[in-house]
């Protein structure tokens, strides 16, 4: 019976997207509704306004930086009811396994080898190249492709590796869950306070040009956007890593 | 509108698993076809010309893959 709802779902969800597909316009058109108005603006003003190249960045945290907050702030949102929801008291087995046991473990194909030298030495060397990207995409957001998200996504990436992959013996320091929500919090507040700086320097909320510091005018821009991305990229890694926290105190592993 | 054939392919490849996630018995099997299916999707974003959303995608993707896979380990892997 559910599996006969679920395809009957899909149909149905296959159906109205194939239908809506004769309406839609082309890609690419240039008389269409979207090609026509809004888009044709951002074109044209990007580079002069927003001072940035890469046009997706500047549409997401400078034209429709409030829509973007408040993306940051569901994202937090989401980290702490997770957190509600699944912490508790819960006895966390330590996820320590000695030599001679792990030794003995690998042999067998069962549920308990988690733990290879494969995993350890590749983790390991992984984790810095992941890391370079990481800030290279936060820094170079503005440019290329890539921004806040994806930044923090790959941090929280690398945090998760961590804990995963190599339990007894971590390379970076332990976060536990009220640290990293509590970074999650700060990346969000570090957004919102660059929106009330531009209050303070007498513009609107997240008006780039009014910051209250004395730079050129379309530097203030390149200043607002990364300062916001480096927000975003705190509240995403913290909320990764929050979930991931709350999971491991939860899922009962080496039973 | 019309639908390019590199599209279709995609389009087409995405139901496939689809319909494998659902009736696959094995709940670790299901988890890792969800991984191609979010692979597929970030192609088909670049097809599409969105570069940035299949960063995230790809990115994403293997994040709530690990994240399945810390759950799976805690309950039974198999339906029914």
């Amino acid at each position: 019976m559910r599996k006969v709802f679920s395809v009957i779902v899909i149909c149905v969800a296959l159906i109205v997207p194939f239908a809506m597909f004769e309406v839609m316009p082309q890609i690419g058109d240039p008389n269409s509704a979207p090609n026509s108005h809004v888009s044709v603006h951002y074109i044209e003003n990007t580079q002069s306004i927003a001072n940035s190249p890469n046009m997706v960045t500047s549409v997401i945290v400078d034209f429709r930086a409030f829509d973007t907050l408040l993306e940051t702030t569901v994202m937090f949102l989401a980290g702490v009811c997770v957190m509600i929801i699944l912490a508790g008291v819960y006895k966390t087995k330590k996820r320590v396994i000695d030599p001679g046991e792990s030794k003995m473990l690998r042999v067998r194909s069962g549920e308990k080898v988690f733990r290879s030298i494969n995993k350890d030495v590749i983790i390991t060397l992984l984790q810095p190249m992941i890391l370079v990207y990481a800030v290279y995409v936060l820094f170079h957001g503005e440019v290329s492709l890539g921004g806040g998200f994806q930044a923090g996504a790959l941090i929280g990436t690398v945090l998760l590796l961590d804990a995963m992959a190599v339990p007894d013996k971590r390379n970076f320091p332990n976060i536990t869950k009220g640290t990293s929500a509590m970074i999650a919090g700060i990346g969000t507040f570090i957004y919102a306070t660059a929106g009330i700086l531009t209050l303070i320097g007498g513009g609107l909320f997240l008006e780039y040009e009014k910051f209250p510091w004395n730079v050129p005018l379309l530097e203030q821009h390149s200043i607002g956007i990364l300062m916001v991305e480096i927000g975003v990229t705190l509240g995403v890694a913290g909320t990764i890593v929050t979930i991931m926290n709350v999971l491991l105190e939860k899922v009962k592993f080496d039973k | 509108m019309q639908i390019l054939s590199l599209e279709a392919i995609l389009l087409i490849s995405l139901i496939v698993i689809a319909l494998v996630i659902i009736f696959v018995d094995d709940l670790m099997t299901a988890v890792v076809v969800y991984c191609a299916f979010s692979f597929i999707t970030m192609f088909l974003y670049i097809v599409m010309g969105a570069p940035d959303v299949a960063f995230t995608e790809a990115v994403i993707g293997v994040l709530s893959t690990i994240f399945f896979i810390m759950i799976l380990r805690s309950i039974k892997r198999k339906t029914k």
